[in-house]
């Protein structure tokens, strides 16, 4: 009989069924969509950020503090100053060495010459990899450099290729200031004052002090340089594990087994201290600023989902309400009869909330699905069709239940004033006869 | 009304309270209405022994809806106290009313009141359900005693009045209660209806069942053993036969 009462009911009285569930439907859709682009986001910049953001910089162990006169690296090139190039090698034997997804090293180098115009050049160059092939022997390679480090680097031209680089002729980047201040354009040449041919193939504008140097195949600045091998600092990229109370443990102080938990535990730190394991004479530290913008960014991201994903369930909320109230008030007369064969409130009352119960599943499953697909084709447009928002991540499936517990909750608050106030109602008045 | 007498205390004593099934005693109900207190009911005190058939009769508002709402538990009083089956309503509980309702009485509308997406025989069931447990033989033999055997899986629209208070009449009976409340059970319906609800409710007070019938119709009120007048909230009695309005000549 309930189940009668309960199939009835949602036969008669549809519109009033299809504009609560209706507004169920595109509360949960919103919901389901802006949680399921919430999860997708967080992974989606972890990984950008991840790859291309440098979480690691290492040193000379004996260059404590950078030694700088106005952005030149004034300190004496001598050995103790420099790590070795070759030596970075290493870094694919490292534990988590398949963690590490960029390497930049950098060596600064002074440049002194003239431009085709005639102009003097005075600028601090910086030797770097754009697209080296880093191996020590075993695997495939891992192909990296300055650019994949820095994504929003922007080039005009190309990058300079470290295999032209020779004795007497070398490609190079201009950063956008200096090549507008002495009026370079890609192609031409600076003669340098060590009878090297700089030609101009690409010009790069970055947003900081690059813009004002010289960008050149780290074998070109280390031959300007007469320093063969030598790298000044390497910033390395790592996928980390976000840091945690243990990763801030000193592993030295540990017992040799937490020793080894810590030390295969991809923290920043762990892969920092297997770096300098790795590569004798080397001081690596891990830089904070990645992980940090990372969370700033998910978390007004994530508050700003929430504020809207509220907004819908509240007005979800108070559809159902509205639609409520009046598909109760339309049943008056059959409370009040059930009242008079003996129906308690309670047992109405149940009927009801079952009743907007099985509405709510219903629209509460649908919206999930559709606010899953949404959600698929929100994040195409935000992330560009590429591969890695892929249904599988979009249909999350953690997420139903939630959604589901989520239109429960409003379609049971929503009509809860409705069935209260229905209850309240004297059934005789209800059925009072002759009026 | 000059001729009537107010027989409020008299007629307690009338009645043997020792078999009152239903007893009221001053019993008042009073509406909030928005020009201040309404008196729908007006110290009513009198008892209806069991298997009474009792017609309730007065003109439109003088309180025969109020009262029996009151004696359904449907409804509490303002004041005054009201037995049903020995027990003071005031003392139970929401609960127990509800319970009490569903074992105690039957109640058959002017208006049928019946689910008009439910079957009649669904409609009987929904009683059932409400009571106890559904059974479907059970609800289709009640139909059948109101003569709507073949008629037990149509909708009430397609039903006629007399039909729909037919099946009316079988839900109030589904659970045997042992009192009916008809409000113009006849109100709706035409005279040859009329009559086959009559005689309905006469064979079902030969049976044993306690009747309050409020009605307009003085051949309705006729088959009552007694009557009860009602204006304007209090209660005046006539005699119409029964053994005890005879006691009191
Ligand atoms: N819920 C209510 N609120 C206010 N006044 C009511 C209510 N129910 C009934 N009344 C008043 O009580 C009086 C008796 O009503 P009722 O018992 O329905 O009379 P009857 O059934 O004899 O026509 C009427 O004056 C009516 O207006
Ligand atoms: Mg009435």
């Amino acid at each position: 009989m309930f189940f009668r009462l309960l199939m009835e009911s949602f036969r008669r009285q549809r519109r009033r069924k299809t504009l609560a569930g209706l507004a169920i439907l595109l509360g949960t859709t919103a919901v389901t969509a802006m949680l399921a682009l919430a999860t997708t986001i967080g992974d989606r910049i972890h990984s950008e950020l991840a790859v291309y953001g440098a979480n690691i910089v290492v040193y000379p162990a004996a260059d404590q503090l950078d030694v700088k006169v106005g952005g030149v690296d004034v300190k004496p090139v001598t050995g103790a100053a420099y790590l070795k190039e070759s030596g970075l090698k290493k870094l694919r034997g490292i534990f988590w060495a398949n963690n590490i997804t960029g390497v930049s090293p950098e060596l600064p180098v002074h440049i002194a010459g003239t431009t085709p115009s005639g102009k003097a050049v005075d600028a601090t160059g910086t030797g770097m990899w754009f697209k080296h092939s880093l191996s020590d022997g075993g695997g495939s390679p891992l192909v990296t450099g300055a650019p994949t480090l820095h994504p929003l680097w922007k080039l005009n031209g190309a990058w300079p290729d470290e295999a032209l680089s020779g004795p007497a002729s070398t490609e190079i980047a201009v950063g956008n200031a200096l090549a507008s201040q002495l009026g370079l354009r890609l192609g031409d040449t600076i003669s340098s004052s060590g009878k090297v041919a700089l030609r101009v193939v690409g010009i790069v504008t970055t947003g900081d002090a690059i813009d004002e140097q010289i960008l050149l195949p780290l074998n070109a600045a280390q031959m300007l340089a007469g320093a063969p091998d030598a790298v000044r600092r390497v910033e390395i990229s790592a996928r980390t594990k976000p840091e945690d109370a243990f990763a801030r443990k000193d592993p030295d102080s540990l017992s040799p087994k937490l020793r080894e938990v810590w030390y295969c535990r991809p923290y920043a730190n762990s892969i920092a201290y297997q770096i300098r394991e790795a590569i004798p004479g080397a001081r690596a530290e891990q830089i904070r600023r990645v992980e940090q913008s990372e969370g700033n960014v998910l978390k007004r991201i994530s508050g700003l989902m929430w504020l809207i994903s509220a907004a819908a369930m509240l007005a979800a909320g108070f559809a159902v309400s509205a639609a409520m109230a009046t598909a109760i008030l339309e049943r008056q007369a059959e409370i009040g009869l059930m009242r008079s064969l003996g129906a308690s409130k309670g047992t109405i009352a149940f009927l009801f909330y079952v009743e907007t119960g099985l509405l709510a599943l219903f629209a509460g499953g649908f919206g999930y699905l559709i606010g899953s697909g949404l959600a698929g084709w929100l994040g195409a447009r935000i992330f560009g069709s590429d591969a890695s928002v892929s249904s599988g991540t979009i249909f999350n499936p953690v997420l139903l239940p939630v959604i589901i517990a989520l239109a429960l909750v409003v379609a049971i608050a929503g009509s809860t004033p409705a069935i209260r106030r229905a209850l309240t109602m004297e059934p005789s008045a209800i059925l009072r006869a002759d009026v | 009304m000059t001729k009537d007498t107010p027989l409020v205390e008299n007629l307690i004593e009338q009645t043997r309270p020792d078999c009152a099934v239903i007893s009221l005693n001053g019993v008042t109900r009073e509406y909030e209405g928005h020009a201040g207190k309404v008196c729908a009911l007006d110290h009513a005190s009198f008892s209806i022994v069991a298997g009474e058939w009792v017609a309730i009769t007065g003109p439109s508002g003088s309180g025969k809806s109020t009262l029996v709402n009151l004696i359904g538990c449907l409804d509490r009083p303002t004041h005054g106290q009201l037995h049903i089956d020995g027990i003071d309503v005031a003392t139970m509980s929401a609960t127990e009313l509800d319970r009490f309702r569903a074992d105690k009485i039957g109640f058959i509308f002017q208006q049928f009141h019946l689910i008009p997406y439910l079957s009649a025989i669904e409609n009987v069931m929904l009683a059932q359900y409400f009571h106890s447990m559904t059974d479907e033989k059970e609800a289709r033999a009640s139909l059948e005693r109101v003569g709507l055997g073949q008629r037990a899986d149509h909708l009430p629209s397609e039903l006629s009045g007399g039909e729909q208070q037919r099946v009316c009449v079988a839900r109030a009976l589904i659970n045997n209660p042992p009192i009916l409340l008809a409000d113009e059970p006849t109100g709706n319906l035409d005279a040859t209806n009329q009559k086959i609800v009559a005689g309905l409710l006469q064979d079902l007070n030969r049976q044993g069942h306690t009747i309050v019938m409020v009605t307009h119709d003085p051949e309705m009120a006729s088959l009552a053993q007694r009557r009860i007048a009602l204006s304007h909230g209090k209660v005046f009695c006539h005699p119409v036969g029964s053994p005890v309005v005879t006691l009191r000549r």
